[in-house]
């Protein structure tokens, strides 16, 4: 039982330290949306966004990432 | 949660901006302003249109800046713990806010440079439109283009960029196809991002219709001709071939926000200082240069901390 509860606490630690540190590349499937669709509108500078957000008054969706794993590039 | 449908949907109510968290220092300031000074790889705040007020809590990713699930969870999200939370809570706050202008008319997209814009495409396996041209036609077309890259068939399906500066200039070396002259290209990136080759171009004196239907037509066939990546199969692949791209900061994080890329497995300490390669050798690529924003572009402002927030 001891053994059991160990196990499930180590189960749920792990867990919980993944989703700190977010996926690790093992876990990274494929997108499910089919290739062509259209997805985000993507702005790739600061600078850009800003006078975009300024033009239309939409407020700003930032988000940080790195198109590089380990980096090896082409992921996202 | 990027590829669902609703999300795409609500996103088209926001300006969504994704900065390279390794291009620049810049970038890497930035993302510790919004981690309480830690740097890790993936950043996310709502800010209202004047760009420094915080509409949301910051964290990894929206869940988290918009504290949708797990224990006392708060926020706009309220807890409920799923992607349609943040989708509510995107919606939520969109509300309170009246658009201006036709979202034909809006600001086109650019790179700080022609490297990280065939990366960022190849990623998200999507064309890249590159234009090539002397400033002034460059100045024209980034009014002019508005129209076909905000028309609603087009929106979303294509990464854009601009050819300005001289690291740019090595574009040719990296794309099969390309040409001395100035043109619009349209940009197939390879499966690593740091090659790709031209499907068509377009003269500058093309028309919006005509540019529009080069680009659905490109779509098309690369929608046909190309399968989506298995980033798990990708990345051991890349591992095995040692492909790497340099960037403009050392890979890494810096958990414990002493300004210091964390060993692996430990804290502190710096991390590989330039960001080499692990082995020996690697992958070719285009030509390599700094990864910052380009002389008189302009650096990202550091938002101020919001009271209260994380």
């Amino acid at each position: 039982m001891k053994a059991l509860l160990l196990s499930t606490s180590l189960l749920g630690l792990t867990a919980g330290l993944l989703a700190a540190q977010g996926p690790r590349p093992n876990d990274l499937g494929a997108s499910p949306q089919p290739i062509g669709e259209a997805g985000i509108a993507w702005y790739t500078t600061w600078d850009t966004a800003k006078a975009e957000a300024k033009r239309s008054n939409r407020p700003i969706f930032f988000m940080a990432a790195a198109a590089t794993c380990s980096g090896i590039s082409g992921v996202f | 949660m990027f590829s669902q449908k609703e999300f795409i949907g609500a996103s088209r109510d926001f300006v969504c901006v994704r900065l390279e968290s390794y291009e620049s220092e810049e970038h890497q300031k930035m993302v510790r302003s919004f981690l309480n000074g830690r740097f890790e790889n993936t950043a996310f705040c709502l800010l209202a249109p004047d760009a420094v007020t915080r509409l949301s809590g910051t964290g990894r990713g929206p869940a988290m800046g918009l504290r949708s699930g797990g224990r006392g969870a708060r926020g706009p999200g309220g807890g409920k713990g799923s992607n349609d939370s943040v989708i509510e809570a995107m919606n939520t706050i969109a509300k309170k806010y009246r658009t201006k202008g036709k979202r034909e008319e809006a600001v086109v997209q650019d790179f700080h440079s022609f490297r990280q814009g065939l990366n960022v495409a190849s990623g998200d396996q999507r064309l890249f439109l590159y234009v090539v041209a002397p400033e002034k036609e460059r100045r024209e077309l980034r009014e002019s283009l508005r129209v076909v890259l905000g028309d609603q068939e087009i929106v979303g399906r294509f990464h854009t960029d601009f050819a300005e500066t001289r690291e740019d200039a090595k574009w040719r070396d990296a794309v099969k196809g390309a040409q001395s002259k100035s043109s619009l290209y349209i940009i197939r990136a390879d499966k690593f991002g740091q090659k790709g080759s031209v499907m068509a171009s377009l003269a500058m004196e093309a028309t919006s219709k005509e540019i529009k239907s080069a680009l659905l037509k490109a779509n098309a066939e690369f929608a046909k001709t190309e399968k989506r990546k298995v980033y798990s199969e990708h990345v051991s692949e890349g591992r095995r071939e040692q492909v790497y791209f340099e960037n403009g900061v050392a890979y890494g994080e810096d958990r414990d926000g002493d300004g210091e890329i964390d060993h692996r497995g430990g804290r502190g300490g710096a991390g590989r200082p330039g960001g080499g390669p692990r082995g020996r050798g690697r992958r070719g690529g285009p030509p390599r240069g700094p990864g910052g924003p380009p002389p008189g572009e302009g650096t990202p402002e550091r938002p101020p901390g919001r009271p209260g927030g994380r």
